[in-house]
């Protein structure tokens, strides 16, 4: 098999691709995006409740799409549960540097992180929109 | 068997992208000839030429560079004429791309045929560059569009096209050939708009090249291609009109080359096809696609065509046989183009496993978004041939088609 497809699809991808965690809706929740790759159709819709202490309660997704898209969706929002809205920042800001293949120093991500498993994206640059869908629709919501 | 495999080992040579490795060892398998078709070393050195020896606008000055280059570009207009079938070189407007051309006549059919309230009929399969055109006349001008729904062989169901009309419907807009399922449209569909004295446009983007287009046979009142999908250069379309429409439809933009005389209270018009082509046009992509029609008459448009029937009836058969495999439409004939999902894959899935082996198709909703809904699926893998492509090479794409199925069902 060829590498850059074992390194694409580790183990961990396609078990997320194929049982999104945390899929379905918060509720409540008082944010919320949808991500949509308008190349593929892809779509997702975001939810999550932000606390007083500005601290993620939970968070939660819908949609459809590739396993890559799922699967980056699904181990974000094993990710950001329970964090600071400053972390998740700073963890999207070095999700994003590691997919797109950059050499960015990362800041808070490391090897250990469920999310490095991604990093193979970097070899298909047509498919980094699918890994960073649901990393912007957080954005976006925390934006709006 | 044998016929196709030395046709397709004859013409491979001539596309230098060919033999470009993938990842630095795979062949290249291209199947993505609907997407874009490649380019013949005829198309590649004649553009070249072009710039190095024959340059400069066209229709403009008199020195000897301005008549070499507007004789390419008129020359151009007369293998596409040719190419088409059309009753005169006048009836043949160069635009940027079919879209390009498609925008062109929803604009100005409307502004000289259409009011508030007057229907346009279209139908599920459409390209969204078939759609977005005429989403603008409703949105702007209140127009009212009406689809036609497509029955499960992938094919526009007459009766309720035929329903559609009304004494408001002014103009019908349909893909010749669907870029999702291959199917030709029925031509029962153009005479029943002759017949209701409707004109109706072709988006022929898929079908020339792979069917051979007689504009009159055929008596549709536009029809639409680009260059870059018939072995061409990229940015040259072409659209087809009736001159009776054209003459009576104003002029698309404003610019230099579409006048007759300008003072500062106005201007008039240039004669056609000069009207429609203002500001310089894609010069060198024109002669460009002049060059890749002569490339395929030179093998013979017959000859292509049963060279891609061949394959694509190859690869739907053996494809059908696959369990696993779930292929779009029914078992209508295709035309070069085949949809299909491995069933609970997702298609990004297929075409990035592909890739690594050298295998290019395409993966995604194909330009074709209310289509994917109507079929229950956000996208599909799309197979489709052109003249370089060989049976071998099937049989690689399905072996490899079993491995990644085997790979994501583990």
């Amino acid at each position: 098999m060829n590498d850059l497809i074992n390194d694409l699809y580790q183990e961990i991808i396609l078990d997320h691709g194929r049982e999104p965690r945390n899929f379905g809706e918060c509720d409540p929740h008082n944010k919320s995006a949808d991500g949509h790759n308008p190349l593929c159709g892809d779509n997702l819709k975001l939810t999550f409740f932000l606390n007083d202490q500005n601290i993620i309660e939970d968070i939660k997704f819908t949609g459809e799409g590739c396993a890559i898209s799922l699967a980056s969706a699904s181990l974000m929002t094993e990710k950001l549960k329970g964090k600071k809205i400053e972390v998740a920042e700073e963890i999207f800001k070095d999700f994003t540097n590691l997919v797109s293949g950059t050499d960015e120093e990362l800041k808070v991500l490391n090897e250990e992180d469920s999310l490095y498993a991604l990093k193979g994206v970097g070899g298909f640059p047509m498919r980094v929109k699918c890994a960073t869908m649901a990393w912007h629709a957080f954005n976006q919501a925390l934006k709006d | 068997m044998g016929n196709s495999k030395t046709l397709s080992l004859n013409v491979r040579k001539d596309f230098p992208i060919l033999s470009k490795k993938i990842l630095e060892k795979k062949d290249l398998i291209y199947f993505d000839t609907a997407a874009s078709a490649q380019k013949p070393n005829a198309v590649i050195n004649e553009t070249n030429d072009f710039y190095k020896n024959h340059y400069s606008n066209v229709s403009r000055g008199v020195h000897t560079l301005s008549v070499e280059s507007t004789f390419r570009y008129e020359d151009a207009r007369k293998k596409v004429q040719k190419f088409l079938n059309a009753r005169s070189e006048n009836e043949i407007i160069f635009t940027k791309s079919a879209t390009e051309g498609i925008n062109l006549v929803a604009q100005t059919f409307y502004e000289k045929f259409m009011q508030r309230g007057d229907e346009v009929i279209l139908s599920l399969i459409e390209h969204h560059s078939n759609l977005i055109p005429w989403f603008f006349l409703r949105d702007k001008y209140g127009v009212v569009l009406k689809f036609a729904n497509i029955q499960p062989s992938g094919e526009i169901d007459i009766d309720h096209f035929d329903s559609l009309f009304t004494n408001k419907t002014k103009i019908v807009s349909l893909t010749h050939l669907s870029n999702v399922f291959g199917t030709e449209l029925n031509e029962k569909i153009i005479s029943i708009c002759k017949n209701r004295n409707v004109p109706i446009l072709l988006d022929g983007c898929q079908s020339a090249a792979h069917l051979k287009i007689d504009v009159q046979k055929l008596g549709c009142d536009f029809f639409v291609f680009s260059g870059h999908k018939t072995y061409g250069p990229a940015g040259i379309g072409v659209l087809y009109g009736t001159e009776n429409l054209l003459s009576e439809m104003p002029p698309y933009q404003g610019g230099g080359g579409m006048i007759g005389d300008v003072s500062l209270e106005g201007a008039s018009y240039a004669e056609l096809p000069a009207k429609y082509e203002a500001g310089t046009p894609p010069l060198v992509e024109a002669h460009g696609l002049g060059i890749a029609i002569d490339y395929m008459n030179n093998i013979g448009l017959d000859n292509i065509i049963d060279h891609e029937n061949e394959i694509t009836k190859y690869a739907f058969n053996k494809l059908n046989e696959i369990d696993f495999i779930e292929i779009h439409g029914g078992d209508n004939k295709r035309n070069s183009i085949i949809s299909f999902n491995i069933k609970n894959v997702h298609s990004h899935e297929v075409s990035s496993f592909l890739d690594v082996e050298g295998i290019a198709i395409r993966a995604g909703h194909h330009c074709c978004q209310p289509l994917m809904k109507h079929l229950g699926v956000n996208s599909t893998a799309r197979l489709s041939f052109g003249v370089y492509n060989s049976l071998e090479e099937v049989d690689k794409f399905l072996f490899e088609l079993h491995k990644c199925k085997e790979f994501f069902s583990k």
